[in-house]
């Protein structure tokens, strides 16, 4: 359970969030979606206190922050609650594959080595990259560097997993290989979170979409709803431009 | 006797020390501007790979920054009126200054010639394919593409070799060169001070060095005004 | 010219007895320096409140003024420091019998520390934040973070930096020389004044010295290959 309170935050003197109110269920995922400068990634950073916000409450699970008056420790055991998945991945390039995956447990939840090998096992075998366990990120490709990064993220077992554009930064014919590792663990009834443009995945695994302009929450609702019938005059600007976009992929590929 | 240590004297000193910064900086002066030239000499064989020069040029900075400045200096004072009677020029009588000028310049060239090849072959290919597209010969694409492109790559490193020259030349007075550290020396004998000396003068470098690294900012930002400023990360 | 060449090897006999001394006055600093650096270098970047600018001064201090002046500040006024807190104090310790390489140690220390900590600082700086990001999404500290992701990182990333800094404090040792300490220059010199033969002399030592480089510079090529071996990418 995810509970944010008034969240405001600004860089340099322009306000980036202008007083955030979410709640998020066990179990829900929710997608946000938003033209690029309207704050969508940096409420996600806020959730694991990557960005701190000037003011407002968050809650992940039992812990409670206010972020005026955060300590280290506060946002540390808040930032314990959820795990993220970066657009660039973000693997410890000196560490192998399944050492990626086991630091996490073994240095921030103090699990034993043994142990922490075992569970970072099973859970790179569910993203397919068994074969890989003792490989350095840099002899992988996009796809499965951020296949890793969704195991480190899954193997700490956390309340919710931040997902922050997997699937930006991918070669197009690697989208689907990561998209389905996703879609499958939304399945499976962990809480997500997810910025992206992928709008096959909002539409298809979304519990919630949330669609953020400027700053604010301008419209939330069921994917059939958003995407269907959107209420507000932005969403339906954002929606059409999207899909004049996605109107002309086919035919760009036709010409070529 | 007066006291041991008496902090006055650091600023009484001053003065004296300061009357000699000049010898300091003509030696420095001196030593670079060679130093330029030796360099780019040194760099050409380098870089259009010509056979025999090339490998003594890579000898020759080899063995400059293989080293001590200290064992260059004796190897020059002592070596070069050697080599120069084998000519019958007799330098015996040289003032020692200038056989510190001839070492720091060498010493330099060999520092210079090796920023010099790395600035150029930094400057990006495309800049050379796109002179040669709009239809400039060779000798136009280095002089009006690479070159300015190089200079501007080479700023920082030629900077902090200048700033490092210039701490070097505190090792000038071990062949008896009358530069600032060597006044220092004879106020010493005079005053049995050292310590308040060698602080004197490590003021003074100090000073000297913190001006300079402001006047080289000041010029690598003005070389720079094209480039571009940093992205930075959207929300 | 008459270049004595058998000289030369008698000569070199001789003067490469000095080099332990040499390397105790370039490994010694070099491992003090670090510990100085990394501590240095992580004030720096996190601008721990206090000793923020005092580290600041440290570093351009050190960095800005020739290493003579240091060996030579250390080598006269730390005796005086000490005679001074031994008469307070009623201790019996006799500057003079204090062995003057430990001066030069300290001064080419503080030197050391002042010039690695930068080396380590950019280093750290060049890691891309990514990786703390991801360290602290995990759940690290921030000491963690640093420890275990990012400084691994910077160091490997940093060896030819590091290699530099070896041959340069290789060569600095010389200066040692100049307060009598018999390394390697020292002891040429001896050479050249007992015998009169000056030029043979010094080429030997520099011939030293060349060679000491040389195989630095082999050992750090081959170190570096095997540090960022992580980096290379390759099968896929």
């Amino acid at each position: 359970m995810i509970i944010l309170k008034d969240i405001k935050k600004s860089f340099n003197k322009s306000q980036v969030l202008r007083g955030i109110n979410l709640k998020i269920n066990r179990g829900e995922v929710v997608t946000i979606l938003g033209p690029s400068g309207s704050g969508k990634t940096t409420l996600l950073r806020c959730l694991n206190f990557l960005e701190r916000p000037e003011a407002g409450i968050v809650q992940i699970g039992n812990i409670q922050v206010n972020a005026k008056n955060a300590t280290k420790k506060d946002m540390l055991s808040v930032r314990k609650q959820s795990a993220m998945v970066f657009q660039h991945y973000n693997l410890f390039a000196h560490k192998t594959v399944v050492e990626n995956v086991m630091e996490g447990l073994v240095v921030a939840k103090k699990v034993k080595k043994k142990d922490a090998r075992m569970i970072s096992e099973k859970v790179l075998e569910k993203v397919g990259l068994s074969d890989k366990l003792h490989f350095y990120p840099s002899q992988l490709s996009g796809g499965q560097q951020q296949r890793v990064g969704i195991a480190r993220a899954l193997a700490l077992n956390p309340e919710v997993i931040l997902f922050d554009e997997p699937t930006s930064a991918l070669d197009p014919e690697l989208v689907g290989e990561v998209l389905s590792v996703i879609k499958e663990i939304a399945q499976e009834g962990i809480t997500m979170v997810v910025v992206t443009h992928e709008m096959s995945f909002a539409k298809e695994v979304s519990d919630r979409v949330l669609f953020m302009d400027g700053g604010v929450i301008v419209e939330e609702g069921t994917p059939w709803e958003i995407f269907h019938a959107p209420k507000e005059e932005r969403t339906r600007r954002f929606l059409q431009r999207i899909s004049g976009e996605s109107f002309f992929a086919p035919l760009k590929e036709q010409v070529n | 006797m007066g006291k041991v240590f008496d902090p006055l004297l650091i600023i009484e000193f001053l003065p004296t020390l300061l009357h000699y910064l000049g010898v300091t900086l003509e030696i420095l002066a001196a030593s670079i501007f060679l130093g330029l030239i030796i360099g780019v000499a040194a760099a050409i064989p380098r870089l259009f790979k010509i056979p025999f020069l090339n490998q003594l040029v890579i000898l020759y900075v080899s063995f400059i920054r293989g080293t001590p400045i200290l064992i260059q200096l004796f190897l020059v004072f002592y070596g070069l009126p050697a080599i120069l009677m084998i000519f019958d020029i007799d330098i015996s009588k040289l003032e020692a200054i200038y056989f510190v000028i001839i070492t720091y310049a060498i010493s330099n060239g060999a520092s210079f010639s090796e920023i010099f090849r790395g600035a150029i072959r930094a400057v990006d290919k495309g800049q050379t394919e796109a002179a040669y597209s709009v239809g400039m010969t060779s000798t136009q694409n280095f002089f009006r593409i690479v070159l300015p492109q190089a200079l501007r790559i080479a700023f920082p490193n030629m900077a902090n070799s200048v700033i490092g020259s210039l701490k070097d030349t505190s090792l000038a007075f071990s062949i008896g060169v009358m530069d600032m550290v060597g006044r220092g020396d004879t106020l010493i004998s005079a005053t049995a001070h050292a310590l308040e000396v060698y602080i004197s003068l490590s003021i003074i470098y100090y000073a000297v060095v913190l001006l300079f690294e402001k006047i080289f900012n000041k010029l690598e930002k003005h070389f720079n005004r094209y480039q571009s400023a940093d992205i930075s990360v959207a929300a | 010219m008459t270049i004595d060449l058998p000289f030369i090897w008698i000569a070199f006999k001789e003067i490469i007895k000095s080099l332990p001394t040499t390397l105790i006055l370039t490994i010694v600093p070099l491992l003090v320096g670090f510990l100085i650096g990394i501590i240095v270098a992580l004030v720096r970047i996190y601008k721990t409140r206090f000793v923020y600018q005092a580290a600041n001064g440290y570093v351009s201090f050190f960095r800005g003024t020739p290493i003579i002046m240091h060996i030579m500040v250390i080598y006269y006024g730390i005796p005086l420091l000490v005679d001074q807190v031994s008469l307070k104090f009623n201790l019996n310790i006799q500057s003079s019998k204090i062995p003057i390489i430990l001066f030069v140690l300290t001064a080419l220390s503080l030197a050391a520390g002042a010039y690695l900590s930068e080396i380590i600082r950019s280093g750290i700086i060049s890691v891309s934040t990514g990786q703390l990001e991801a360290a602290y999404s995990v759940g690290m500290t921030k000491l963690q973070a640093m420890f275990r992701i990012v400084l691994p990182q910077a160091l490997a990333q940093s060896v030819p930096n590091f290699t530099n800094t070896f041959v340069g404090f290789l060569h600095t040792s010389s200066i040692a020389f100049l307060v009598s300490e018999k390394e390697l220059t020292g002891a040429a010199n001896i050479v050249a004044s007992t015998n009169l033969k000056f030029l043979e002399a010094f080429i030997t030592a520099g011939i030293i010295y060349w060679g000491l480089t040389i195989i630095v510079e082999g050992i750090s090529f081959l170190l570096e290959k095997r540090v960022t071996s992580y980096s290379r990418g390759g099968v896929s």
